[in-house]
């Protein structure tokens, strides 16, 4: 009997030595600098909310499989940032102790590029605002040390925080205003109810500094300015219901209003902005729009059919690109050879080569649910 | 999920309604915040409530095209277990609300509408309704509705908006 038990083990081994053995417990990272085609779909879940994701896409691939390449967990439509001087993305995000209910902590997470884990966290108030993203609920300042987090109770104020040491320090109240807009060194404007933009410089323990409102330059009942802005070499370019753009130079020390211009020529009528991320930006500091035709009272989140690129020093269009379906959000890669990468009504992501302005592929199927914004990867 | 299956450019002015999303409203931000009860100071005509305390009303208030859902944004509480002026069992109703100016088709007035949310459990996911006339940017939060108004709650989960009529609206 012990001779067959060891005959059996002695085959038992041979076969085991036929194959090499895989390894266990392998897990992949991604590279620390993402590749320039690469996209960061911001997904709100909107029909689970506390379940998010952030999910990494090449957007060059045709390979359904290969072109995932991983995501992380945001908590309840959560704020995102990348940082652009170092591998990590920031996520303002709230949990409730028993899920749904129980006591509300809110916390700016630190997320690994590579690993797409957590590799930090700063509790902050309880008081984040929660509602459809946009850029501009959380943001950076000073060189990337300063992270800035609008809050909503509906009282508004300023979370801000120390990244690098893991602190919260303090808390701005903006009355009357909305959202941050990063300016140079350590400092922000909001966006106000009157039609002025305060700006606030941060003191050394994060507290308000210097503050000061500019004069009313738009009128928000006539013409709202947009929220949803780009900012290029400093310039926030602002779109309007009706098809404006407000440049405002952020680089000072105060917010510089510059003279508003048309996106929409004569020939176009009533081709107006609309969308959730309606605007982006290229290498080459143009400014992209989404647009839609036959614009009315209301239509100011309608998808675009077009996205039109403008060159904002000379202030005139340069380019369009006909949408294959149309589309509630854009962005733009960071490369000269760009992608516009769209979310569309299907709520796939279109991409385009700008360049050409080609339809490339349609990007489905990867677990979206609700894809409400696309960021190139930084 | 391909609520927007099917939809194309000459419809995208309906996919709107839907992919925008969650509006809650604000205008009444600073009117209200610290308003324990929630009912606010509003332009409203209250001495006609009591002489004719509901308008009359044609419609489905389960579709996104009756009238009080001129400004929402969000799932229709009566698709939910709730109604267009009640939450679903189990929920919190939010204090502070955004507030839309609908006309009413049944006798040709303008009423004001308050959004309340109900709160503290998750998305209903049916009935979502977008309506964006006179929506404007978070600036003006009391007429925002991409805001979440699951403010002063015990949860900010948001589950689905009501459309309750406080008032007729003044003459401008």
């Amino acid at each position: 009997m012990q001779k067959l038990l060891l005959l059996l083990l002695a085959i038992g081994c041979s076969a085991f030595a036929e194959v090499q053995p895989e390894t266990m417990g392998v897990i992949r990272t991604l590279p620390e600098t993402y590749p320039p085609h690469w996209i960061i779909v911001q997904d709100s879940t909107f029909f689970h909310m506390s379940d998010g994701k952030f999910i990494v896409i090449d957007a060059d691939s045709d390979d359904s499989a290969a072109r995932f390449k991983g995501f992380l967990n945001a908590s309840f439509i959560a704020q995102f940032h990348q940082a652009k001087t170092k591998p990590e993305l920031y996520v303002a995000e709230t949990f409730h102790s028993r899920g749904n209910r129980g006591v509300r902590t809110d916390v700016l997470t630190i997320f690994d590029k590579s690993t797409l884990t957590p590799k930090g966290e700063v509790v902050v108030p309880a008081k984040r605002v929660s509602g459809m993203p946009t850029d501009f609920h959380l943001q950076l300042v000073d060189d990337e040390r300063i992270a800035l987090i609008y809050n909503f109770t509906p009282a508004t104020s300023v979370s801000v925080v120390d990244i690098e040491a893991r602190e919260f320090l303090g808390e701005i109240p903006i009355p009357g205003c909305a959202l941050v807009y990063p300016m140079a060194g350590r400092a922000f404007a909001s966006l106000c109810s009157d039609g002025s933009m305060l700006s606030v410089q941060i003191d050394d323990d994060g507290g308000q500094g210097s503050s000061h409102r500019t004069e009313p330059f738009f009128d928000a009942d006539s013409d709202p300015l947009m929220e949803k802005a780009t900012i290029i070499d400093g310039v926030g370019y602002f779109p309007t219901f009706l098809g404006n753009v407000y440049p405002v130079d952020l680089s000072g020390s105060k917010p510089d209003i510059g003279r508003p211009w048309s996106l929409v020529g004569e020939e176009e009528g009533d081709w107006r902005p609309g969308g959730l991320q309606l605007t982006g930006r290229d290498a080459d500091g143009r400014l992209y729009v989404l647009m839609h035709p036959q614009g009315y009272d209301g239509s100011h989140k309608d998808p675009g059919v077009e996205v039109w690129i403008f060159d904002t020093k000379k202030k005139r269009r340069v380019q369009r690109i006909e949408l294959a379906t149309p589309a509630i959000s854009v962005a733009v890669t960071r490369d000269e050879d760009a992608l516009l990468v769209a979310t569309n009504i299907n709520l796939e992501i279109d991409v385009y080569s700008v360049l050409s302005g080609e339809h490339l592929r349609t990007i489905g199927d990867f677990g979206q649910e609700t894809p409400f914004m696309l960021h190139g990867a930084q | 999920m391909k609520w927007l299956d099917g939809m194309t450019e000459s419809t995208a002015r309906g996919i709107a309604q839907r992919t925008s999303r969650r509006g809650f409203l604000g205008k009444l931000a600073g009117v209200f915040a610290g308003g324990a009860a929630g009912i606010p100071l509003l332009p409203v005509a209250r001495g006609e409530e009591s002489s004719n305390p509901f308008p009359q009303e044609e419609g489905d208030p389960n579709s996104c095209d009756y009238w009080r859902y001129c400004a929402i944004d969000g799932f229709l509480c009566g698709c939910c277990g709730g109604s267009a002026n009640s939450c679903p069992p189990g929920t919190e109703m939010s204090p502070i609300t955004w507030i839309g100016t609908c006309e009413n088709p049944a006798d040709g007035k303008s009423y004001i509408i308050s959004y309340n949310d109900c709160c503290g459990k998750s998305s209903c996911g049916a009935c979502l309704c977008q309506r964006n006339e006179a929506d404007r940017p978070i600036y003006q939060p009391r007429l925002a509705n991409d805001l979440n108004w699951c403010l002063g709650t015990k949860s900010i989960i948001y589950n689905c908006s009501t459309a309750i009529v406080i008032g007729t609206a003044l003459d401008q």
